[in-house]
């Protein structure tokens, strides 16, 4: 088929391009602008957390001795469990918020425009704001929540758990619209007439939901999660402005900060960020294995 | 089909149009000529110093006025910084680490001078030492310092107090354990919660446990700072004490995230019988519009464990000059007068509130109830050691004795992690 | 498609309708009542009012916004405007393009690829900041716009591509088979067919990147910290200070919150009816 469509323009006499130098062309522009502008910190990085350093100054080449000490470090694998722990519980809990309103959404009824732009607000509030506004409600004092649920001086940020419930919940609350948004333009592709016949069939809503709906959404569900997942395993402000990180809720994110701002060893810095840096790309890996094969199927000798 | 592409093809000449607009308008946007060049030549001097006072209507202000007006030569412009201390910092550091000229005086918080220096961002003020140390409170002074000599000169200060509630309380104790005591039972009585303080994982902490530790006896270094001082018994009493505090309903609920913020406004809402926190509140509880407890407090000095004398901690900023200034003789000058002439201490005092870092002041100013206080306390102020690894050190305290003083963790252990660290900062 | 379902909806027994109802309000309420509270807070004036937990608490007043306005919030919002619109075009514009190889065109390790656009954007963003800053010194580029949309750009070049990439693969081939035997080059079929079909996805991705760019705050609190000619609303609200030292200015910070908010509400408004748009251009059912 594809070389059906190859083979057409040139019947015709026109002069193109092969299809495999039309792909390169129109790759080149992203590929270049990436690798110019984002490429060169990691390198940067990398090539620093070979080396030593006391404060900010270089006491020489140490090999792979920034990574041994990070990776015997408690606080490293205390950031990355309480990292896991926040990624799991809200990537889910955002995809089933966030399934549930782009269904919403995606119904004709009185209202839909301004239910739409409802759903979508939380995640519009900059997240520093969002933090902040969350941190005053949660917190023990002046105790909104507290005073709204009756339960006295429940303090949620200060205790272990319920400090990682505060920031899973805001979070949630924050992306939940995005997912939704995702969600909703890969419903947008689903022919209606395929409920049709679904329907004509005696097909019930849940069966038509399970077996047609979920299938064809596949591709934009694996885009969601992975750039949800991501992103929640590189969390930073969140528990920054919430919990300072205290009661098990310092994530990977908060550790990197540490060693490249607050207690600047641009060496210790390099090698979490490194870290960071493979532990986040191999779960994306992960995940492109899955969405690549949607694309490979769709191009034949692809 | 066609109907509908012409349709498309309307919309698309739209986009078209509107995305051309965007870029003609980013491209020739009213953005600067690349990196700001106003203080290179010409004697302008760029001072980075954040918070509100840098801000218009500011204390800080009003002194670059000031400055300009005896020199019009070298006039001085404030480059506004964030309000947290923090941000400041990254700010700076960014531009010191890639030496670049941006700033000619730094407004420097007093736990950073030992980091600046060593870093090599700074330029020393030995030739302009003597005059700085003759009127500066010493607590102050020695904030500057670091391996002997001056690197920043004294600006404004800051020191703990006790707010206490002058309709529950006649004379506040003078020890913690009497506070304690006398805490619980009122808060009983009223039904408030006993002390507010700095309690939340971060510097403030680390200030609040400090007082209770040096407060108790302890030290952390020498003077000269060669040899490490600290006390695993002092430390994990002080420790306890705020473990017991806590458990035992002396520290309101939400102590452990509590900020200076919270403090205040639980304070000012009238939950607390006694606050610690810097003198900022003072006026702003005082106010009658705003606050439910305005002229039912009053200020008094931290109590001790021994209940002898006071402790406080040091807070406040120094200025220093930056070691990649174009114009580091005016810079020098300007930092000079700032920390010695009555005026401008006196300014920060009478219009900000800022506690002034010239001792003559105080004698001046003896009839304000805060200013009065602050000459009591000032002269034990207790600085954090400016060495360059205070945040390390710091951020150490907070890991190891956050836990502790929540009972997640032994205080022995915790303590002892402390000891260890220090002692690896003078190897 | 809205005929249909609107001919469903007036079937449906009242205890339907009226479940739906109570969900549209929880929906309502888990979305807008902190919004709500930002709105109350920012009206409130004076210490006190703020602090309190108590929403209807005043006194009430407008007094934050004046001051949001007086400290040349406009500028802000227009610099905002200005870096996130050109992000969004340029994302849009080369992202379609490479989306469009990767769905279509033939590409040697193609997981290889995806894997590395992918990588790009998945560095600590913290730790990119000590080496973009010092080649952007170097470069001239602090202060500056394009100091601000190159970074945003590559960032979210990656979503952009993903998203419309998978938009791209669910188009059926044969629309683009017509149109290529009709006489049309590769081009031709892409601006003609493709793009019209893929409408929902390009507007989704249009918006995630507006507001991915708009409410970014770590790049551009180092690239362009101060100045007000490129300083974006995120790092103003910020630097929002009290009037003494430690104060935290909630008043101004939640009204400076919701002026920033409110375009953003009017723009998915606008928009939201183009990611819905149904297939009906000449689409599928043709």
């Amino acid at each position: 088929m594809a070389s059906e469509a190859a083979r057409a323009p040139r019947v015709e006499g026109r002069r193109s391009l092969s299809n495999a130098a039309l792909a390169k062309l129109f790759l080149t522009p992203s590929v270049a602008w990436m690798a110019l502008v984002a490429l060169f910190p990691v390198l940067y990085a990398f090539v620093l957390s070979l080396y030593l350093y006391q404060g900010r100054l270089s006491e020489g080449f140490g090999g792979l001795e920034n990574y041994t000490e990070a990776i015997t470090d408690d606080r490293f694998w205390s950031a990355v469990i309480a990292t896991l722990v926040f990624t799991v519980t809200s990537v889910a809990a955002e995809f089933m918020i966030g399934l549930g309103f782009a269904l919403i959404m995606r119904q004709a009824f009185r209202g839909r425009g301004v239910t739409r732009a409802a759903i979508l607000v939380p995640w519009v509030i900059p997240t520093v704001i969002s933090a902040q506004m969350w941190f005053f409600m949660f917190n023990v004092t002046p105790g909104f929540w507290n005073d709204v649920l009756g339960i006295g001086d429940f303090n949620w940020l200060g205790q272990p758990n319920w400090a990682m419930f505060a920031i899973v919940f805001t979070d949630v609350w924050k992306t939940a619209p995005f997912v939704a948004l995702l969600l909703l333009a890969g419903l947008q592709t689903i022919p209606e007439d395929i409920y049709e016949s679904a329907r004509v069939d005696g097909a019930t809503a849940w069966q038509r939901f399970w077996n047609l709906t979920l299938p064809l959404l596949r591709p934009a569900i694996l885009v969601a999660l992975l750039f949800r997942t991501v992103d929640a395993l590189r969390v930073f402000d969140l528990p920054q402005v919430m919990t300072q990180g205290a009661f098990g809720t310092e994530t990977l994110s908060m550790l990197v900060q540490r060693f490249v701002v607050q207690t600047p060893n641009p060496g210790t810095g390099a090698a979490f960020s490194t870290l960071t840096f493979i532990l986040v790309l191999g779960v994306g890996v992960i995940f492109v294995r899955f969405l690549g094969r949607e694309f490979v199927e769709s191009t034949a000798g692809g | 089909m066609t109907g509908g592409f012409s349709g498309n093809r309307r919309k698309r000449l739209l986009n078209v149009a509107v995305v051309a607009l965007l870029v003609a308008a980013a491209c020739t946007g009213s953005t600067p000529d690349g990196g700001d060049d106003g203080g290179e030549g010409g004697g302008e001097l760029v001072w980075a110093i954040g918070g509100a006072e840098a801000a218009p209507g500011g204390v800080h202000r009003t002194v670059a006025e000031m400055w300009n007006e005896e020199n019009p030569d070298t006039p001085i412009r404030i480059e506004v910084l964030p309000d947290a201390a923090d941000e400041q910092r990254q700010q700076q550091s960014l531009e010191l680490n890639a030496q670049g000229d941006l700033f000619d005086v730094l407004g420097v918080d007093v736990i950073w001078t030992g980091e600046y220096s060593t870093n090599g961002w700074l330029e020393s003020l030995e030739d302009i030492r003597a005059d700085i140390e003759q009127v500066s409170i010493p607590g102050a002074f020695e904030s500057g310092t670091w391996g002997g000599e001056l690197w920043a000169a004294p600006y404004n200060s800051n020191a703990g107090f006790l707010y206490y509630r002058t309709d529950l309380v006649d004379e506040p104790p003078t020890t913690w354990e009497e506070l304690s005591q006398v805490g619980i039972q009122i808060g009983e009585e009223e039904g408030i919660a006993p002390f507010v303080g700095q309690g939340a994982k971060y510097e403030g902490f680390v200030v609040n446990w400090l007082e209770y530790y040096w407060s108790a006896g302890g030290e952390l270094y020498n003077e000269d700072s060669s040899q490490v001082l600290f006390d695993d018994d002092i430390a994990v009493q002080a420790t306890e004490f705020m473990r017991e505090s806590l458990e035992g309903g002396f520290y309101a609920p939400g102590f452990n995230t509590m900020m200076e913020e919270e403090a205040r406004n639980e304070f000012q809402s009238g939950n607390a019988v006694f606050m610690r926190n810097w003198p900022y509140a003072y006026a702003l509880m005082n106010d009658e519009a705003e606050s439910k407890v305005a002229g039912k407090f009053d200020i008094a000095p931290l109590p001790t464990f021994s209940g002898t004398g006071t402790i406080s901690a040091l807070g406040g900023f120094n200025n220093a000059v930056s070691a990649f200034s174009s114009n580091k003789e005016a810079a020098k000058q300007f930092v000079l007068w700032a920390s010695t002439d009555p005026e401008v201490q006196q300014t920060l005092a009478t219009e900000a509130s800022l506690p002034p870092t010239m001792a003559s002041v105080y004698e001046e100013l003896s009839d304000d109830p805060v200013m009065a206080l602050l000459g009591q306390v000032l002269p034990d102020a207790k600085p954090r050691p400016p060495a360059p690894q205070w945040n390390d050190i710091s951020v150490t305290i907070q890991e190891e004795i956050f836990p502790a003083y929540n009972g997640d963790a032994e205080a022995a252990g915790a303590v002892s992690e402390v000891h260890n660290f220090l002692n690896s900062t003078i190897e | 498609m809205g005929e249909q379902q609107a001919a469903i909806v007036e079937r449906r027994p009242p205890i339907q309708r009226i479940g739906k109802a109570l969900m549209l309000m929880l929906i309502f309420i888990w979305c807008l009542f902190p919004f709500f509270w930002l709105i109350s807070t920012s009206l409130k004036l004076g210490n006190e009012a703020l602090n309190s937990p108590d929403l209807f608490h005043g006194p009430f007043g407008l007094q934050n916004y004046k001051s949001v306005i007086e400290q040349d919030f406009g500028f802000n919002l227009r610099n905002s405007a200005i870096i996130a619109g050109t992000t969004t075009v340029f994302c849009i514009a080369i992202g379609a393009l490479a989306a469009y190889a990767l769905a279509r065109l033939p590409i040697k390790r193609k997981i290889l690829v995806l894997a590395g656009v992918l990588a790009v954007s998945l560095f600590p963003p913290v730790a990119l900041v000590p080496p973009m800053y010092e080649v952007w010194r170097t470069l001239g580029l602090l202060n500056t716009y394009p100091g601000l949309y190159i970074p945003y750009t590559a960032f979210t070049l990656p979503l952009t591509i993903f998203i419309l990439s998978t938009f791209f693969a669910s188009i059926p081939k044969d629309l683009e088979e017509a149109a290529r035997i009709d006489g049309a080059t590769a081009f031709q079929a892409f601006w003609k067919v493709i793009l019209p079909l893929a409408a929902p996805g390009v507007f989704a991705a249009a918006i995630i990147t507006f507001v991915a760019a708009w409410n970014e705050f770590l790049l551009a609190s180092t690239f362009a910290p101060r100045d007000k000619a490129v300083q974006t609303v995120t790092v103003a609200i910020a630097a929002f200070t009290g009037s003494v030292q430690f104060e935290r200015p909630i008043g101004t910070i939640t009204a400076a919150c919701v002026i920033v908010t409110i375009p953003m509400i009017i723009l998915t408004l606008i928009f939201q009816r183009r990611i819905v748009a149904g297939l009906t251009t000449g689409g599928v059912k043709g």
